[in-house]
């Protein structure tokens, strides 16, 4: 595919002095904790977005803040751009390199420093993944409440990167909500603490500004999260529907009513297919559009909920209702929505939307959508976080082909523009990264953009952090 | 301070913010002005005000949005969504009672000051609900951030920056906000007669129970008997809140009640009476005494709270009572604020802030209301306000430095 | 994932298998998560989709391997924990097999390496010499701390680290017992292999008593040995095919003659590859259909034993850590039944925590790489000790030597306790 999405163009002054930069970085790290043999460089070159790639310059793996900050500090005195990168499990690409960029790789900070039940919280380094935070303070009656489905890969830091969200966000919050406080390093190293253990930090909400900036601000290295106790029960239940407006219709009218289940999720029936042959986990095949909806608590108060839900999916003519039986069955239910994407892989090549709609406008999305891919001659499958409107189209095709990989990107942009025009956002939790860098403009004015680029740029007054990614590439301010 | 500006939209607010820019005209910024006492004084040459921008945009009660332009009266907006069975899940405090100010609080205010209440504690602040706002910068640009839906991670998130900014950062004119279902049903149990740490142990132990606790204070007998008439029961009161369905209320509250009534008297307050006796928490009832003795906001680790508390009694005169399962800690004291004793006490037991909400005119003069920042912090959060109102117009001196 | 082959290379079903692997990778990065190496070692190049990415860009450019690569794809352990995980069925045991073969070709190791490989190459898979080295590892076992000190070394001294102290005797019993007059539920083939037979004669002839015990007859075809899979994963292709062709013959002269129910092994490593000696003989005319037979007649002991329907026992009151080995979990998928037979017999069977790492013996990896080795194995017992076992269990030779050198709790094969729990003799190893 020829691509669309340009990157800045690498600046030559450090290209030159490459085998410099290389020795004095190696200096500044442990052992192998520089990558820079060429051969070596290209797993780096891409993230989940793999339609665009980039080797980096070199990629440091620091051991702690102290690295983390004398690489910063050192890039920043010479003006080599940076991208830092987690699990590198970012669907919008932002966690793709440039040539001229050295990529700051956080998987080695990989400890889980303090497990706190008292006050609620767990302190844990940038490169741990989500669900080794849920893991380690299961056994104290808690979970990290934001589940993004990469959440056995993906890191905090990532997560703080792009403000993921998950299924149960619905009723929990996204990463914003959940996070208290965060060591930052600056552009040029310097090392700041925002908020803590309390709930409320002193001065601006800087944490709220860092969660969601896409590595742009600075890079976190430690993040304190509240944890919440674990509910005494879940039940994932199973609503298929003929249609996907049917299911659509249902989501709008359960929240209308005041009811917040923990997690409404949506497949239509080349998701529902695509997860089943996975996972096993008895999804109906036999319907168009299904919903997994999460009700929590006591026995009695699940029972009760769920029988409001079942009333109103009986009003959208709702074909089968499924409970689950034993805990097995309701994992499996997960793991099936959770491998979604990955899943997908087994037919076809996939690129992801994110846009966000408001509930009323979920049926006319998806509508529209299909028309859209179907106008490209293309597939595309819906498995999304209904409740929050938050949809993901996956539209299949072939990378190899170019022409059926530049129309998918297409179609996409289209989606996304779509999104925008009913009210919604071009992302609600995959973040803007190259991928939807140069739709900015679809969402936001002229002046909108350049405050937030002016408010970029007080952190990072060269533009050296993860440059290419956001914002659109004419008219970036320096502080 | 002469000139009172009250825009009626947001296009005379951009002019009159272009013209105060322009001709270095300091503004205090204010929308009912009942939360004027926070933080330090202003030094401005005349007052903007939101209150002629008012008026609920759009609300539709299905997609649990409201939007709303800035100098909206906070009843209104309350009445509208009582009317539909949904509130403000954050719990907005009334800072009236405390600061001893009067007029009406606007949503504007509300968000610019990030006024949350008990709930906080469950269901985020009122930060955590905001989705989208337009606004006035110092440049007098009208800026949106944010939107209306409740997922959008498109671009950096200014909408979190401007709340809680208290007016230093722009002008709010319109914000779009998430609100909840109104639970059916609440109670409130009472754990009686602990002292300040073990009632952080039972806070504690509550909140890491799954019975989804929504909010968790500790009134120390000292304060008791300002609440809900005299009417708690004797000795100091743990209070633990519950709500939800009608099916699951009860049952919850009878788990509490068999746990932590093993060990101490237990007694319930149901709907009114428990939603009365958390406004009263919520609005700092016991201190709201017509004086001007100082008030401290303390924001500490919820097992910090007790522990600053106590070390401050052995060198001050002070009472206090717990919200936020401990960690937010309202403190007033007899009589000088003591804020370097207290924010030593702070910084000692793990960090957090403190921030004067009153004080006699003079000690609010000497005294920074808000916790001062680690420099880097403080110098990072002064590029940030030059980026928003560059000529420094917006209530200048209200956050110290910025 | 997009690929860029040409039409050229695709002819080669090497390369065209591989492609179509790399096709259905979406590069989620899910499985960097569940690989030891990266785990171990927090850098992408060390987990499987660096690898898969380093071997794409290596097979594309059509390039022969070069250190780089070499130093990635051997500190693989080829636990296929990635399987396990890849949510998109990405067979990255056959990749890794076919980047090993290239390797192997276009190559050429450090002249130490080259020497370490071949000497385990020509000792592992033939019992008579390994015993005899075993010996002398014995007599050498003083010098390891002095290997130690010299990287280039150190596999020297991993291989006397891990020799055992005292060997047992060859074989005791080894030789035919009958199934228990009158009740003859089947008849199988008892891979008698290579390492295991020196290492722990104990865990063959539990099986023998255990299977006869119930009805089974066992039979050791003539002419069977090394599975292959010691040479196989390292790259060694003609040798594991050989080993491969020399083990079908065996089975094949069984099955057509008096015919097998199934060909029972009792070292998952082994049966991981026996398994896939269907596909590992795919482009061999001669072999391709018989290879196939036998694998699907392949099960580990615990498969069959679960068909037999054991017949439960009280409690008796020891707690058995159960410990997956990477090749029966997550090569053969086999993770219900033996912990089921434990606890039909009377154990109470504990799941130690990160069940799904590797304890780092993987065949030679513990010889070649011994440094991560050591630091998987100091994990994988944390997490057994954990569970304050009596006793720890698994199905697979490598896992037992491995674990036995860093834990004072006895490690045994699930048959050697269900061999007791069903009358046969106490597991030496077991305090009295
Ligand atoms: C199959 C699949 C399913 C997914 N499902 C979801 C989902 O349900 N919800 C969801 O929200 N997302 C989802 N994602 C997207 C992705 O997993 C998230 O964006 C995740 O948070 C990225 O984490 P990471 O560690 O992989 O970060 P990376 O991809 O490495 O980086 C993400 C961004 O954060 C920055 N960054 C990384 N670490 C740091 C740090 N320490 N400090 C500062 N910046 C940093 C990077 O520069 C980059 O801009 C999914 C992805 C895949 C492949
Ligand atoms: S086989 Fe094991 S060590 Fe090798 S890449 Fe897969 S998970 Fe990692
Ligand atoms: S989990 Fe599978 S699809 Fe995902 S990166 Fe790994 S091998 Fe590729």
């Amino acid at each position: 595919m020829s691509e669309t999405i340009a990157f800045l163009k690498p600046r030559a002054d450090v290209l030159a002095r490459r085998s410099t930069i290389i020795a004095d970085l190696a200096d500044l790290l442990p052992p192998e904790g520089l990558v820079h043999e060429p051969r070596e460089l290209v797993p780096f070159e891409t993230d989940a977005f793999v339609s665009y790639r980039r080797l980096p310059l070199a990629v440091a793996l620091p051991t702690s803040t102290a690295e983390v900050a004398a690489v910063l500090r050192y890039c920043h005195r010479y003006g080599i751009p940076v991208v830092p990168r987690g699990a590198g499990t970012s669907l919008c690409g932002g966690a793709i390199p440039q040539e001229d960029a050295v990529v700051i790789g956080l998987s080695r900070l990989s400890r889980i420093l303090e497990i706190d039940p008292f006050n609620r919280t767990a302190t844990v380094q940038a490169g741990v993944t989500n669900l080794a935070i849920s893991d380690a303070v299961s056994p104290e009656g808690f979970f990290y409440a934001p589940d993004p489905s990469s959440q056995l890969a993906c890191t905090i830091g990532g997560n703080i990167g792009m403000n993921s969200g998950g299924a149960h966000c619905l009723k929990y919050g996204v990463t914003t909500n959940n996070l208290l406080g965060v060591t930052l390093v600056l552009v040029d190293g310097t090392v700041i603490e925002l908020g803590g253990k309390h709930l409320d930090a002193a001065g601006y909400d800087l944490l709220g500004l860092v969660c969601g900036s896409e590595g742009q601000l600075g890079i976190v290295t430690e993040a304190t999260v509240r944890i919440l106790a674990k509910p005494e029960g879940a039940r994932p239940v199973l609503f298929g529907f003929e249609t996907s407006e049917e299911a659509g219709a249902c989501v709008a009218d359960v929240i209308g009513s005041g009811i917040i289940p923990v997690a409404i999720e949506f497949m239509d029936k080349p998701a529902i297919e695509i997860c089943e042959a996975f996972a096993k986990a008895g999804y109906p095949l036999d319907v168009g559009a299904l919903l997994i909806v999460e009700v929590e608590g006591s026995e009695a108060e699940m029972d009760a909920m769920l029988s409001l839900i079942v009333e109103i999916a009986r009003r959208h003519g709702v074909r089968t209702v499924r409970e689950c039986q034993s805990a097995t069955e309701a994992a499996l239910i997960w793991k099936g929505r959770k491998s979604a994407f990955g899943a997908t892989g087994r037919i076809a090549d996939y690129i992801c939307m994110d846009g966000t709609v408001p509930l009323s406008q979920l049926s006319h999305v998806l509508k529209r959508t299909g028309e859209i891919v179907a106008g490209f001659g293309l597939r595309v499958a819906n498995v999304f976080h209904a409740g929050d409107g938050n949809m993901h189209p996956l539209i299949l095709f072939n990378a190899n082909d170019p022409v059926e990989a530049a129309k998918a990107e297409t179609a996409g942009n289209e989606i996304l523009k779509l999104c925008v025009d009913a009210g919604g956002c071009l992302t609600g939790e995959h973040g803007v990264g190259i991928e939807k860098r140069d739709l900015m403009r679809h969402q936001y004015s002229e002046a909108d953009l350049a405050q937030q680029m002016a408010v970029r740029a007080a952190f990072d007054p060269q533009w050296l952090m993860n440059p290419s990614k956001v914002f659109p590439l004419e008219g970036r301010p320096a502080a | 301070m002469s000139a009172i500006l009250v825009p009626v939209c947001e296009e005379e607010a951009a002019g009159m913010i272009r013209a105060a820019a322009a001709a270095g005209r300091r503004l205090a910024i204010s929308g009912g002005n009942t939360r004027s006492g926070f933080g330090s004084p202003v030094s401005a040459d005349a007052v903007l005000r939101s209150a002629g921008m008012s008026g609920i945009v759009a609300y539709d009660p299905a997609e649990m949005v409201m939007t709303a332009r800035a100098g909206t009266p906070l009843a209104e907006i309350e009445e509208t969504l009582l009317d539909n069975g949904q509130m403000l899940s954050f719990d907005p405090i009334d800072h009236r009672a405390i600061m001893g100010t009067d007029g009406e609080p606007t949503i504007g205010g509300v968000f610019a000051t990030n006024a949350s209440g008990p709930r906080r504690l469950s269901a985020g602040a009122a930060r955590d609900s905001l989705l989208g706002i337009r606004f006035v910068n110092g440049r007098g640009e009208v800026i949106r951030a944010g939107g209306r839906v409740m997922k959008n991670v498109t671009g950096l998130d200014l909408v979190k920056l401007l709340a809680g900014s208290h007016g230093t950062l722009g002008f709010l004119t319109e914000v779009t906000f998430r609100v909840l279902p109104r639970p059916k049903t609440e109670q409130t149990i009472i754990v009686s007669g602990l002292d300040d740490e073990a009632a952080a142990r039972v806070m504690a132990a509550a909140m890491g129970l799954s019975v989804e606790v929504s909010a968790a204070a500790h009134l120390p007998e000292s304060v008791r008997g300002r609440f809900l008439g005299g009417h708690l029961p004797e000795g100091a009161a743990t209070v633990l809140r519950l709500e939800g369905l009608a099916a699951s209320v009860p049952v919850r509250a009878a788990r509490l009640r068999e746990l932590f009534g093993r060990h101490a008297p237990v007694s319930a307050n149901e709907n009114e009476a428990s939603a009365h006796l958390w406004r009263q928490i919520r609005d700092v009832a016991p201190y709201a005494d017509s004086t001007s003795r100082p008030v401290w906001r303390v924001s500490v680790a919820p097992s910090a709270g007790f522990q600053v508390v106590a070390a401050l009694r052995l060198e001050a005169g002070i009472d206090a009572f717990y919200d936020w399962q401990g960690g937010l800690v309202w403190m007033r004291m007899e009589a000088d604020p003591e804020p370097d004793l207290l924010r030593r006490a702070i910084a000692h037991f793990g960090g957090g802030h403190a921030t004067l909400m009153r004080a006699s005119a003079q000690m609010r003069t000497t005294v920074p209301a808000f916790e001062p920042l680690s420099p880097a912090v403080a110098a990072l959060s002064a590029r940030v306000k030059q980026q928003l109102d560059p000529a420094g117009i917006f209530n200048p001196g209200k956050m110290a430095g910025l | 994932m997009q690929t860029s082959f040409t039409a050229e290379q695709l002819v080669d079903p090497q390369v065209a298998e591989s492609e179509k692997i790399l096709r259905r990778c979406v590069h989620c990065g899910f499985c960097t998560a569940t690989c030891p190496t990266y785990v171990t070692l927090g850098n992408e190049l060390d987990s499987p989709r660096g690898r898969i990415y380093l071997i794409k860009d290596m097979l594309e450019n059509g390039r022969p391997a070069d250190a780089e690569v070499v130093k990635h794809i051997d500190r693989c352990l080829s636990c296929l924990s990635c399987t396990t995980t890849c949510p998109s069925g990405v067979d990255y045991m056959h990749l890794v097999d076919h980047a090993r073969v290239h390797i192997e070709k276009t190559y050429t190791r450090p002249p130490l390496d080259r020497f370490t490989r071949a000497l385990l190459a020509a000792i592992l898979p033939y019992p008579a010499r390994f015993r005899a080295a075993l010996r002398l590892a014995g007599l050498a076992r003083p010098l390891a701390p002095v290997f130690a000190r010299v990287k280039a070394l150190s596999p020297f001294a991993a291989m006397l680290q891990l020799a055992p102290k005292a060997l047992p005797s060859a074989s005791p019993a080894s030789s035919g017992l009958l199934a228990e007059p009158g009740l003859r539920r089947g008849r199988v083939a008892l891979l008698e292999g290579c390492a295991q037979p020196v290492l722990d004669p104990g865990i063959n002839a539990a099986t023998r008593r255990l299977l006869a015990r119930f009805g089974v007859a066992v039979v050791s075809p003539k002419g069977e040995g090394c599975c292959g899979a010691l040479v196989h994963h390292m790259g060694r292709e003609a040798d594991a095919l050989d080993f491969a062709r020399r083990n079908v013959d065996a089975w094949m002269a069984e099955i057509e003659g008096e015919g097998i129910d199934a060909i029972l092994i009792t070292a998952s490593g082994c049966g991981t590859t026996i398994k896939d000696y269907g596909h590992m003989l795919r482009l061999d005319p001669a072999y391709a259909q018989k290879a196939a037979r036998v694998s699907a007649l392949a099960r580990d002991v615990t498969e069959y034993l679960a068909t037999l329907d054991l017949p439960r026992l009280a409690a008796r009151g020891l707690t058995v850590a159960y410990h997956s080995a990477c090749s029966m979990q997550h090569g053969q998928k086999i993770t219900l039944q033996p912990k089921a037979l434990l606890k039909a017999a009377g154990f109470a069977v504990k799941d130690p925590a990160e069940g799904h790492l590797c304890c780092g013996s993987a065949g030679t990896y513990n010889i070649l790489q011994p440094e991560i080795s050591a630091q998987l194995k100091q994990r994988k017992v944390r997490n057994l000790e954990a569970t304050q076992p009596d006793v720890v269990a698994t199905g697979n030779i490598g896992c037992i030597t491995q674990i036995r050198t860093g834990t004072e709790i006895p490690v045994l094969h699930t048959v050697e306790l269900l061999d007791w729990a069903y009358g046969g003799p106490k597991p030496a190893r077991l305090p009295a």
